[in-house]
């Protein structure tokens, strides 16, 4: 069996989410399938500008394929575009411009895809927001896997990723709100798709003493892990935590280790660290009391996944519908919506020993049974089996006529991510069938 | 303290969830946004403040009884030098024309035309004043009322406030006598087990039944705790094992020097300034040292007969989280600040001298060697 793995980055250096993701699946997966990575020369996802040579190179053992990007993103087209499609009415040619504003554009891709789909028994195409999923779905129709990595965000709202959602051969969701929330905005709940998620390399014996000295972090401490930035909700958790210092009683510190877009309060007992190499990452993780996950947009908390791998408790936001979905599924983690409820879980995981082992030890637990690697290797063949015996079922809806692009008939992306179900989605983990009661919201005004 | 409490062996996330909101809206009632105070501010002060005198609506109120401001339409008009003669018909206003000079050569209307013209500017300037003063009036009065309002919103936010802390007081308080508890009962926990030769010697005591009076320290507070490797006391083989503060104990005859006054009220042997070092130590002991360090005992010492003071915290190592439901307890009980603690028992102390806590009777096996 052949497959393609197709991502908008893709190297070792790039620690994205989704890319990441999709690194560990194609090393993973090549170790049962032969796996061949199609990606694009860029490793900067605000510019998406070529840093990289075009070509084919093997990192880790898996060849990588890359392809120009033909534009960069001028950040004001994407503004202004991304101002008309979340939030007035529009068309079609809107979104579309929209997604070609967004990058990375790379027809090479494209082309490359359309000429030699047929020689790959699958695509598996990471990040359903960019312009390689959309137009690669289409040119390897019949073959394509899609692992959406979809967010609670406007995005899921547009109009043009709903044909994609149904076309593809299967979706391998991250979570049950995610595909929730897919079901319910496209309707594609016939689609086959599973709930994969992803795992983590996390050391087997971490050394948080050596954390401990290298960085002299004395004391118990919690810690966030992360790019530090606004749509993370690093501000909230900053105001949240200095308000949980004012009790004479706090003792736990605040590590938190990421690249800053933001200014970190000067507080003694907060203290920044920077980017550090996954042993160090991991060597902190284990010496925390908890670790923090303020995010309001997540599709799978991989930091979270690491921390329950270390048997640590996890603390995530409760308005971010997959991280308290994860912390309720795992009994893992508590969560907090407002200041008071911050405060006080991270008292009581901070006072409560039993507690915090018990959440941890659910945690490991929940990771081994769910997101270890072998666990997820066999979803992703044994969804390969599945597909080997089933013809695909659909079509690829054809692109948009010139007509159909210009009318203005489609409502803002926000209002249809607002009439989206919410909320903690119920279902099993394991299988394929689990179906969300949820409704399918058309967008049409 | 803890904001909720579990007992089960199993976690559920969404029941402790549940109990922590029950906790906290026990604690503050509800959560307040900023929203939500101004909703408070405008519809259940209440609550908070005694209503008595206060629109709980005010703006709202205010706007209602006093409507916007029209000035009224007063009849005004410019009376010119041709007012007199105008007329909408114009023959007449050709005849009056024609027999102007005639009018004029019978009267002087200019006087009058003159003082009914400064007449309309007057009532235009009185109007136009009358209408700034009272727009004026009226701004200002919606000032007062904002004013009003903010002072009702401050002062609710400050009910909060003072609420909240009074809560947190209650909290400290609760705090600190569970301290104090604590070291009390850390102190009056030490037990001893009795050594294998004690029943042969107890009959040579010289006051085998004798316990030690109220005013008498015992001695075995005034000895300093024992090492973690001796978490056992047996009767001092060596003068060295009896610790600094018995320098005269000899082997064998530790009870009979514990129940031997000295002049001073310590322990017999116990030479001068011992005592005042004895209440440094023990000060110093209360500060703030763990349980395991102030009685020396190993985490996995053995209870019976032991201490019971509680096994020593985990200070976020990598295996805190599993290194077992001993040291979770330990916490807990220290979290839920419950009379329940670990160090158990707790005995009722007996009335004790000035410094000094005397030593609850049960605590201590009364055979027992007192060092």
């Amino acid at each position: 069996m052949k497959l393609a793995v197709v991502v908008q980055r893709y190297g070792q250096a790039i620690n994205g989410g989704a890319e990441l993701h999709a690194r560990y699946v194609a090393e993973h997966l090549a170790r049962h399938v032969d796996v061949e990575v199609l990606t694009t020369c860029a490793t900067d996802y605000v510019t998406w500008r070529n840093e990289l040579a075009p070509g084919v190179e093997t990192i880790n053992g898996v060849p990588v394929r890359r392809f120009t990007v033909k534009h960069e993103r001028d950040p004001l087209v994407f503004g202004r575009r991304s101002d008309r499609v979340f939030e007035q009415r529009h068309s079609l040619g809107d979104e579309l411009d929209w997604l070609d504003a967004e990058g990375p554009a790379s027809p090479a891709l494209i082309d490359y895809l359309s000429k030699h789909a047929t020689g790959f028994d699958y695509c598996l195409f990471f990040s359903y927001r960019y312009y390689h999923a959309y137009y690669g779905v289409r040119a390897a129709a019949g073959r394509a896997i899609l692992v959406p990595t979809a967010e609670r965000d406007a995005t899921v709202g547009l109009s043009i990723f709903q044909p994609v959602f149904r076309s593809v051969r299967a979706l391998m969701y991250n979570s049950p709100e995610e595909r929730a929330m897919i079901n319910a905005v496209s309707g594609n709940q016939d689609v086959p798709g599973v709930v994969v998620g992803v795992g983590s390399h996390v050391p087997a014996n971490p050394q948080p003493n050596r954390f401990r000295q290298k960085h002299n972090v004395r004391g118990p401490f919690a810690i966030y892990v992360g790019r530090i930035d606004q749509n993370k909700g690093c501000p909230e958790l900053f105001d949240f935590f200095q308000g949980y210092l004012a009790d004479p009683a706090a003792r736990l510190s605040l590590v938190l280790i990421g690249n800053t877009l933001l200014e970190i309060p000067t507080h003694p007992r907060i203290r920044h660290l920077g980017f550090l190499d996954d042993a160090e990452k991991f060597d902190a993780m284990a010496g925390a009391e908890v670790l923090i996950m303020p995010s309001y947009f997540e599709s799978l908390s991989m930091v979270a996944l690491e921390a329950w791998a270390l048997g640590r408790p996890v603390l995530a936001n409760g308005r971010c519908d997959v991280l308290k979905g994860q912390c309720l599924r795992s009994n893992a983690g508590l969560y907090y919506e407002t200041f008071g409820e911050f405060s006080a879980t991270l008292r009581a995981i901070e006072q409560n020993r039993w507690l915090a082992g018990s959440l941890g030890r659910n945690g490991r637990q929940f990771y081994r049974e769910h997101y270890d690697w072998p666990v997820i290797e066999r979803k992703y063949l044994d969804m390969f089996a599945r597909l080997g015996n089933e013809p695909p079922a659909r079509t690829t809806d054809p692109l948009p006529g010139w007509f159909d692009r210009r009318r203005q008939d489609l409502l803002a992306a926000e209002d249809v991510l607002a009439a989206l179900p919410g909320g903690r989605a119920h279902g099993p983990l394991k299988g394929s069938t689990m179906v969300a009661s949820t409704r399918t919201a058309g967008t049409r005004a | 303290m803890p904001d909720f409490n579990v007992r089960s062996d199993s976690v559920n996330v969404e029941q402790i969830m549940d109990q922590i909101r029950a906790r906290i809206r026990e604690k503050r009632g509800v959560d307040y946004t900023e929203q939500q105070i101004h909703e408070l501010a405008a519809v259940k002060l209440e609550k908070f403040l005694d209503p008595r005198g206060v629109r709980s609506d005010l703006l709202d109120q205010f706007r209602k009884a006093q409507p916007a401001y029209e000035p009224p339409k007063l009849p005004n008009f410019a009376f010119e030098d041709a007012t007199l003669f105008e007329s909408h018909r114009a023959p007449i206003r050709w005849i009056r024309t024609l027999l102007m000079p005639l009018l004029k050569l019978l009267f002087n209307p200019n006087p009058l035309i003159q003082a009914l013209h400064i007449q309309s500017r007057l009532n235009t300037m009185n109007a136009e004043r009358e209408a700034r003063r009272e727009s004026s009036r009226r701004a200002m009065d919606q000032l007062y009322y904002e004013l009003v309002h903010n002072l009702v919103i401050e002062t609710t936010r400050t009910g909060i406030e003072v609420k909240n802390l009074k809560m947190r007081v209650e909290s400290l308080a609760s705090r600190l006598e569970f301290n104090e508890r604590r070291a009390r009962a850390l102190e009056s926990a030490v037990v001893y087990r009795p050594s294998n030769e004690e029943p042969a010697e107890r009959p040579s005591s010289p006051e085998p039944a004798s316990r030690p009076r109220p005013s008498q320290p015992p001695p075995r507070q005034g000895q300093p705790a024992p090492r973690p490797s001796q978490p056992v006391y047996n009767a001092p083989s060596s003068p060295g094992a009896a610790g600094p503060s018995i320098p005269s104990a000899t082997p064998g005859t530790a009870t009979d020097v514990s129940q031997t006054p000295s002049p001073g009220g310590g322990p017999a042997g116990e030479g001068p300034g011992q005592r005042s070092r004895r209440r440094r130590r023990r000060r110093g002991r209360r500060g703030g040292a763990s349980a395991a360090a102030i009685m020396g005992a190993p985490a996995g010492a053995p209870s019976g007969g032991l201490l019971h003071a509680p096994a020593p915290a985990d200070d976020g190592g990598p295996d805190g989280a599993d290194d077992g439901s001993n040291v979770a307890e330990h916490h807990e009980a220290e979290a839920d600040e419950a009379p329940s603690t670990r160090v158990e028992p707790t005995p009722p102390v007996e009335p004790a001298p000035p410094v000094e806590h005397a030593p609850p009777e049960d605590s201590t096996k009364p055979d027992s060697d007192p060092q």
